[in-house]
């Protein structure tokens, strides 16, 4: 049984040829395979999300201690663990289907062929609406830092993953390097339908007292509301680059912080770390926006995006 | 599993470092021993991240304590709610002490420290059972056993032994010293252990159990960003077959927070960081 919520028809956006109901997303890792909401919010409601990072394989991840937090923000290096692509459209995707969402299919490997052999699986999974690849993941010594860091691996690899994909392409950029106007430029004319922003930003904090690293890996990846800043700067800067939709990401904890994303060029966004410790952070927004839709008579959200600057 | 807001009926310091927290719920709930919830200060963002509470005691639907010590930013936040601040609260979480199977004869509770949060429901449900309960409970010092709960514990009448760091009560040494007495005495036979504290003493305890072929369940501890299985950050390396694999790691939140002893890999510590 499909269940449908009432939608403002103010929020609906489109990415690459998909409809969203609204534009908050659920963002990787943050989110697990979207059935752990199904007591807390209503997912209908969701105007989407994307699920933890998807190998062709499962995956165990790093030895604990994964996460620390920090101030305003958190640094976690969770190591990737996952269920594999197989799984997911096993066991997952049936459940759902029942609920009237778009469920972005996260896919990360460690060279060019992993990935194409997690697109391949789940291109046979039937509810998947795109795929978001994970280059920018800061995490796996042999993985994403590398092609995500680099615009000629990046368009390398968007290339060969765009012509395996029956569906639309979102990449997700690393915000570790130093223009990522060009490394955005580089993805989208290998072909990417759509660009997600940021990953997380690589940080470290010590233990003064046994004077070794908090994470047992040494380094981890910055989120949360400390990092919105900067990624709100990078979502303008790309936006001013390319021609594509864009998804902000970066410490959206509130409508507040989701429109300034879209104020600076994003067409939808996805929130991540408050997910964690306000468990119907997504359902908050969505009903902040239709308020400012509501007190500034928009008409369409989509109306606000890139609109910094402008009357 | 349900998110709701929690109003401070009282916050009262038990002994320094050590604090009775009792909330008034805005919706019933039905709470398990051993289960937890997450909790911090209503829209505060220092800290950012809530935190894991065992739940000390139920009394009532809408009213639950938790017992706390005083170590870092999330408790030192706690620390500040006065009567009727206002908290966000997602509950209940995590599994539960299994109890009640058929077999069960005895059983011997071991709380380290802040760790007799966890288990006072416990013993209630146990001795309601009529199931034969033997508790101990180690501490630092007297002061520090007070506020580990010592008076509710007192106030079960079931056989209880008290350690303490420091000899200021009780016997003097760690909580496993009589724990092993017990079992060399013939206390284990038709008994589980089950066990809450440091990862060092909880280490023991597995170690002990394991040499008398006693059961024994732990519940464990680890930073958690979420509480709902979401974040995988609060994982334990449990045992498997071989191979680093997906099986490699439970997550303490959703897979837990109470395990079997002898799932765990000891010699990797989930709770320091």
């Amino acid at each position: 049984m499909t269940n449908r919520a009432n939608h403002d028809p103010r929020l609906a956006v489109k990415i690459a040829g998909i409809r969203f109901n609204n534009p908050v997303i659920g963002a990787s890792g943050t989110f697990g395979y979207g059935l752990e909401f199904a007591e807390l919010i209503d997912l209908n409601r969701l105007g989407g999300f994307a699920t933890k990072g998807l190998s062709a394989r499962p995956l165990p991840g790093n030895a604990p201690p994964r996460i620390v937090e920090t101030h305003g923000g958190m640094l976690n290096a969770i190591g990737l663990q996952n269920i594999g692509a197989r799984a997911f459209i096993e066991e997952k995707l049936p459940l759902l289907r029942a609920y009237d969402t778009r469920v972005i299919a996260n896919v990360f490997g460690y060279s060019d062929a992993d990935y194409m052999e997690a697109i391949t699986i789940l291109n046979d999974g039937d509810g998947i609406a795109a795929y978001e690849l994970n280059i920018s993941c800061p995490n796996v010594k042999e993985g994403g830092i590398v092609i995500g860091n680099s615009p000629v691996a990046a368009a390398r690899l968007t290339e060969k993953t765009k012509r395996l994909s029956t569906r639309p392409l979102i990449v997700k950029l690393s915000p570790n390097v130093t223009d990522v106007a060009l490394l955005a430029r580089a993805i989208i004319e290998a072909g990417a339908d759509c660009l997600s922003l940021i990953n997380t930003i690589v940080g470290m904090s010590v233990d003064v007292n046994t004077r070794r690293p908090r994470l047992s890996y040494g380094t981890g990846g910055l989120s949360g509301p400390a990092i919105r800043p900067i990624a709100v700067r990078m979502v303008y800067e790309v936006a001013s680059a390319v021609d594509v939709p864009l998804i902000g990401i970066g410490g959206i904890a509130s409508s507040t912080d989701a429109l300034e994303f879209i104020i600076a060029g994003a067409t939808a966004i996805q929130i991540g770390t408050a997910n964690y410790y306000d468990p119907t952070v997504t359902m908050k927004v969505i009903d902040g926006l239709s308020g400012y839709c509501e007190s500034r008579r928009i008409q369409q959200i989509s109306s606000l995006v890139r609109s910094i600057g402008a009357e | 599993m349900i998110e709701i807001i929690a109003t401070t009926v009282s916050n009262r310091e038990l002994a320094p470092g050590y604090r009775l927290l009792t909330l008034e719920l805005n919706d019933d709930v039905r709470v398990r021993p051993g289960q937890f919830a997450m909790l911090k200060p209503r829209a505060s963002l220092e800290p950012l991240l809530r935190r894991a509470l065992a739940v000390y005691r139920v009394d009532g639907p809408r009213r639950l304590s938790f017992l706390y010590q005083v170590l870092g930013r999330g408790t030192q936040a706690l620390a500040q709610l006065i009567h009727n601040g206002e908290l966000e609260a997602l509950l209940p979480l995590g599994n539960s002490w299994p109890i009640g199977r058929p077999g069960d004869q005895r059983a011997i509770v071991v709380a380290g420290g802040i760790g007799s949060a966890s288990v006072l429901m416990l013993c209630e449900e146990l001795s309601r059972s009529g199931v034969d309960t033997q508790v101990l409970l180690g501490a630092a010092s007297e002061a520090a056993a007070i506020g580990c709960g010592l008076d509710d514990f007192r106030a079960l009448g079931l056989p209880l032994t008290v350690t303490t760091d420091d000899g200021g009560l009780g016997e003097q040494g760690l909580v496993t010293a009589p724990l092993e007495r017990h079992l060399r005495e013939g206390l284990g036979a038709g008994a589980t252990i089950y066990a809450c504290g440091p990862w060092a003493m909880m280490r023991r305890v597995a170690e002990i159990a394991g040499h008398f072929d006693v059961p024994c369940q732990v519940s464990l501890e680890a930073p958690m960003g979420c509480g709902f299985g979401v974040c995988v950050g609060c994982v334990v390396a449990v045992n498997t077959s071989g191979l680093l694999d997906y099986g490699s790691y439970k997550r303490v939140c959703t897979d837990g927070s109470i395990f079997p002893a002898e799932s765990i890999r000891w010699e990797v510590d989930a709770m320091t960081h």
